[in-house]
């Protein structure tokens, strides 16, 4: 699954949305993440020592079915080995998933509440556009069901990181995660005094994306500037390849997988309009799979944006 | 009929407009270009922004107008004259339907990465194949009735089996691209495009036009066409191949894009009398210039996403159906 959570035409279907995107997540504390500030880190880092050395107080659970690749990509970070019982078929193509090679060990499943009930679940995970007829269904037969969303900010993204984490019972190991991922964005320095690249996003069918999105916020954080934001269009928006090509962009970021099978909606990143354009633009092929989920993998979305803006700026 | 006018002017006439069309479809666009400065830098090989867009996405978009409307036109005129049966239209007989089929199962299955032309030959044996289909149950004279029952048939066939092609892809997007392959889109196509399309179009072309005299004498019956020394299962062959390899190839770039076919030939067959021959050229002009200013019309019309081709002609062109089968209707 590639750039999924991007118009409304893409996301009201099919097979892959309903895996495909993470969700809102049903217990969450208020605020929780407006506190996820630096000088506060240390004390939830103790507060989750703390939980872990309690923990076998509280049972963690220990047959978890996850039917949405992002959730699967979180549970298999955060889960003991074995503790999950199967993921979906998505999360085993290294085309769509980072945790393929752990997934591929699993049974596959196709998304479907009844698939997550043969394996007697004690928690399930699903995403934001499962039916709720299904999540009903698993409630009605016991199994307890966390939603995971598609965090449309680095706080969410973490808020997420540590809401899943509570629900498996591994907080520490969410924390973890997150100080892994804030140590690569450390890392990635940008000279706030140097002037922003300006850069657009083309994703396929000729989508772009616009401000108040994660990958706006990735796009920010890499020390570009997203010229979304000068046209008159929503969050995520189908826009003519001639507007692309007029805007002047010095950095055109590709929504793209080398190898995936073929599609209309691929193609149109192929249009020679665009490789005509490389004379005067830095284009960079990002693959989905760091970007479509919001986990932890943003951090290397912005390590390799940033690193294409320091090449471009070398270039005369 | 009385409104039938001197033909070389006509045609010229005809081909001057679609000149016209396809110079405005050049202006027309999403970003505001200076269109002559534009076109000066293209001269002058400057590949600036404004040179790239107006060469490499409007030239395209307004050349395979041009091209598949053409086809469509040409290949309606030629079928409603072998079939005697003005309602012989290819998006409404099947034929593009298959050659949706034929291409989307070459494209999807990744086959059309193996050579060049494999994307438009899926479409040419798509399109034979439902043309062939399409035959077998109409070829001798049967009714109006029966050729659209047949058409029904051989679309939603077609319709269904796109559809189970697109879902077998195991890429995510190829699901929801079925309304491409169904109604058709010249947006954001490429000059390769073009030129993979036009050889296998030209030749299409050429058997198409080349059988004008035989149809001409088909008008007088079977019998006395064979008597006159036309070969008429060779006629039939030279149709049937000269409108798959047109109709196919096109489809294969653009989907199908339904009832130019029917348009072009039902507004100009007045001006040409009782002359499926000379229908030909100029019903392909006519076709041209309706696509074109379809295109033109989808561009305008300011809704988002843009608008199917296919919608813009079925717009006009189910009216002008219905009406042609209530008139059939009424004359039976």
């Amino acid at each position: 699954m590639r750039g999924f959570p991007i118009a409304g035409e893409a996301n009201s279907s099919g097979r892959r949305s309903q895996t495909a995107h993470g969700s809102f997540f049903l217990p969450r504390a208020a605020g929780e993440g407006d506190r996820a500030k630096r000088g506060r880190r240390w004390g939830a880092f103790l507060f989750a020592a703390l939980l872990a050395i309690a923990a076998p107080a509280f049972a963690k659970p220990q047959r978890v079915v996850s039917l949405n690749l992002c959730a699967d990509e979180l549970a298999l970070r955060l889960a003991d080995p074995g503790v999950v019982k199967s993921v979906t078929w998505l999360s085993q193509d290294p085309l769509s998933a980072n945790v393929a090679a752990t997934a591929a060990a699993l049974p596959a499943n196709d998304g479907h509440a009844e698939e997550a009930l043969t394996y007697e679940p004690d928690l399930v995970l699903v995403g934001p556009f499962a039916e709720p007829a299904s999540i009903a269904l698993l409630r009605q037969v016991g199994a307890p069901v966390v939603e995971v969303g598609a965090p449309q900010t680095f706080d969410g993204v973490r808020r997420q990181i540590r809401d899943l984490a509570a629900a498996l019972g591994e907080l520490q190991r969410g924390e973890a995660l997150i100080a892994g991922m804030e140590a690569r964005l450390a890392r990635v320095a940008v000279d706030p005094s140097r002037p922003r690249l300006k850069a657009v996003v083309l994703r396929p069918n000729g989508f772009t994306v616009g401000p108040g999105s994660l990958v706006d916020e990735i796009l920010t954080r890499a020390g570009l500037d997203n010229l979304a934001a000068r046209l008159d269009i929503a969050a995520d928006e189908q826009v003519p390849l001639e507007i692309v090509a007029l805007l002047g962009a010095d950095v055109l970021i590709l929504d793209r997988d080398e190898a995936g099978a073929p599609s209309l909606a691929d193609a149109a990143l192929d249009h020679p309009a665009i490789a005509a354009l490389a004379r005067r633009t830095t284009i960079v092929s990002l693959p989905a799979r760091l970007w479509t989920c919001g986990g932890p993998e943003i951090a290397e979305a912005v390590e390799r944006l940033a690193a294409a803006a320091r090449a471009r700026e070398a270039t005369p | 009929m009385s409104a039938e006018v001197r033909y070389g002017p006509l045609v010229a006439a005809l081909a001057a407009l679609a000149l016209v069309a396809a110079l405005v479809s050049l202006t027309v666009g999403y970003a505001r270009l200076d269109v002559s400065a534009a076109l000066a830098d293209v001269f002058a090989g400057r590949p600036t922004a404004a040179a790239v867009v107006l060469e490499q996405i409007r030239l395209p978009r307004a050349a395979l107008g041009a091209m598949v409307g053409f086809s469509l036109g040409l290949a309606g005129a030629a079928l409603q004259g072998l079939l005697r049966n003005p309602l012989a239209d290819p998006g409404v007989i099947g034929v593009s339907g298959g050659a949706a089929l034929g291409a989307v199962v070459v494209f999807y299955s990744g086959l059309a990465g193996a050579f060049a032309l494999a994307m438009p030959l899926g479409g040419v044996a798509g399109a034979i194949a439902a043309a062939l289909l399409l035959y077998a149950l109409v070829g001798r004279g049967a009714g109006t009735m029966t050729l659209i029952l047949a058409g029904v048939t051989v679309n939603s066939f077609a319709g269904a089996l796109t559809a189970l092609a697109l879902n077998l892809s195991p890429n995510p997007y190829a699901a929801y691209e079925i309304m491409f392959w169904l109604m058709g889109s010249l947006a954001d196509r490429s000059l390769p495009q073009l030129w993979l399309a036009l050889p296998l179009t030209i030749v299409g072309w050429a058997l198409l036009i080349a059988s004008a005299p035989a149809l001409d004498a088909l008008t007088l019956g079977e019998d006395t066409a064979a008597s006159l020394g036309f070969d008429l299962g060779r006629l039939r062959a030279q149709l049937i191949a000269g409108a798959a390899l047109a109709v196919g190839a096109a489809v294969a770039v653009t989907g199908a894009i339904g009832f130019v076919g029917l348009v072009a030939p039902h507004l100009l067959r007045p001006l040409v009398g009782d002359r499926p021959g000379r229908l030909l050229l100029v019903s392909g002009l006519g076709g041209a210039i309706v696509l074109l200013v379809a295109d033109i019309a989808v561009r305008l019309i300011p809704v988002h996403p843009e608008l199917k081709l296919g919608v813009a002609t079925a717009l006009i062109g189910a009216p002008l159906l219905y009406g042609l089968i209530d008139r059939m209707r009424k004359e039976a």
